[in-house]
């Protein structure tokens, strides 16, 4: 595949997805109203949203498009992984060497749970760990994660940067689940006084986030190949924890035991700032999240929804609980959005 | 709150279930064979223009020319061409057949 064609068709892909964002749920949401009225009620639980619009034509192409589209980024003829795959050679020879470099270490015994290993989420053939391109895959997948924010995605990791640091600059702050270092990247470009620690399973990730670093030649920072809920810190270790769209990724008694383990990394007095989604504000919502789950392969995002996060922060002595819905981008409305958006939700709260 | 049972369970004895969200299955797959057709006419579209482009640049073609409407010799020297265009989308509308099959069998 040439790579003009590769970026036309990934290009009109995007734009699709962007139709689909811009017009096609609005136009769903407008039927939806316009049934609800019919019926003269409105739903309160997304079985009753089910009825009025699960067998609609227009819910049927909006389900299409919202998997489809996906897996034509991913795969098939233009997709993300045969584009890349074809490239593997050329691309890995554009990573430095990262031997003695202090900024990545990887553990080549390194075993994923189970569960990391059943599902292909988001639809990336082979998920973001099991090919030396998966890391490559994944950026370039994630300049297009969320069709409306575009170049202002970095927008939203700076976003959370702020938030997490509202109540003063850490000295040490472990990001989880960090990916190729989108989320961390703000974390030690900005605070440079900052330690920040970055760990996640993948290491076709890992490395592509230490090379970034190391060609700002950021100091701060060091990625490490390791499970969240199971990391070799000592305990008492960081002012901060971070995540960026972990929580989702996880079944419900490994995002427990995360919570367990920033209980037990934090410093007393520390807090953990969690970016993920959450708050479904109504039946609507909830019915396009649960269907955004099953059709984009993300499994665990119904779990996480259905977790009742504030009593499992507070078995676990947290204080200072806060979860509320997170803007992710200027003039967003996050109570009631004319176009399709996650449910961005923080979910923080302090070590006492 | 527990896992679901499969989280432990490794991967599925079919890992990759088809999802269709039609009441007739044969709507997703032929609709998909759609949306492919119509990436490859953008990425058709996409290459023809970045040709002209190219072209016009060397002095080969002039691009407003070719955006003119054309005359009618040049509509009638391509009509053959588009009809059998038009009668190779459309004949398998007719449900014509082309080869003499055996009688149909009793079932
Ligand atoms: C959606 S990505 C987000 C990446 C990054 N935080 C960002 O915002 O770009 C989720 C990441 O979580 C990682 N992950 C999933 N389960 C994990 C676990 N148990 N421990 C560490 N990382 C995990 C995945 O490998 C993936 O890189």
């Amino acid at each position: 595949m040439d790579d003009r064609s590769f970026v036309a068709a990934q290009d009109v892909i995007l734009d699709m997805k962007k139709y689909w964002t811009t017009r096609l749920y609005p136009a769903l949401k407008a039927e939806y109203a316009e049934r609800a009225a019919a019926v003269g009620e409105s739903p309160q639980t997304r079985q009753q949203v089910t009825e009025l619009l699960g067998s609609t034509t227009s819910y049927r192409y909006f389900a299409w498009m919202e998997r489809h589209l996906q897996r034509m980024k991913y795969s098939g003829r233009y997709g993300l992984v045969p584009y890349h795959h074809e490239r593997a050679a050329d691309l890995r020879n554009t990573l430095p060497d990262m031997s003695g470099e202090s900024r990545l270490e990887l553990d080549p015994d390194f075993k994923n749970p189970v569960y990391y290993e059943t599902v292909d989420v988001h639809q990336h053939p082979g998920g973001v760990w099991s090919e030396p391109t998966a890391g490559f895959v994944y950026e370039r997948g994630a300049r297009s994660t969320t069709p409306m924010l575009g170049a202002r995605h970095r927008d939203l990791h700076g976003r959370l940067t702020d938030r997490a640091i509202r109540d003063g600059i850490p000295d040490r702050l472990l990001d989880m689940g960090c990916g190729f270092g989108k989320s961390t990247r703000p974390f030690y470009e900005e605070l440079r006084d900052t330690q920040v620690d970055a760990v996640d399973l993948a290491a076709p990730c890992l490395e592509l986030a230490a090379a970034d670093a190391a060609a700002t030649q950021a100091e701060n920072v060091r990625f490490r190949q390791m499970n969240a809920y199971e990391t070799d810190y000592d305990p008492e270790s960081f002012d901060v924890v971070t995540s960026t769209m972990l929580l989702h990724e996880m079944p419900p008694e490994e995002i427990g035991r995360t919570f367990d383990e920033c209980a037990r990394v934090l410093k007393p007095g520390g807090r953990m700032v969690h970016l993920d989604f959450y708050i479904l504000p109504d039946a609507f919502a909830e019915f396009i999240h649960y269907g955004h789950s099953q059709r984009n392969n993300e499994p665990f995002m119904v779990p996480l929804v259905e977790m009742d996060v504030k009593a499992e922060l507070e078995t676990r002595g947290f204080t200072n609980i806060s979860i509320e819905p997170f803007q992710e981008a200027d003039g967003v409305d996050v109570e009631n959005s004319p176009f399709w958006r996650f449910p961005w939700t923080i979910i923080a709260a302090d070590r006492p | 709150m527990k896992n679901p049972d499969w989280v432990d369970q490794g991967p599925p004895e079919t890992p990759l279930p088809e999802q269709t969200f039609f009441e007739d299955p044969a709507i997703d797959r032929a609709f998909a064979v759609t949306m492919a057709l119509a990436t490859e006419v953008w990425v058709l579209k996409d290459r023809v223009m970045a040709l002209e482009a190219a072209l016009a640049r060397s002095g080969v073609v002039d691009s407003a020319m070719l955006a003119d409407e054309p005359d009618n010799d040049e509509r009638a020297a391509h009509e053959s061409q588009r009809q059998a265009f038009v009668a190779g989308l459309l004949d398998s509308l007719t449900g014509r057949q082309a080869s003499a099959g055996a009688p149909e069998m009793e079932s």
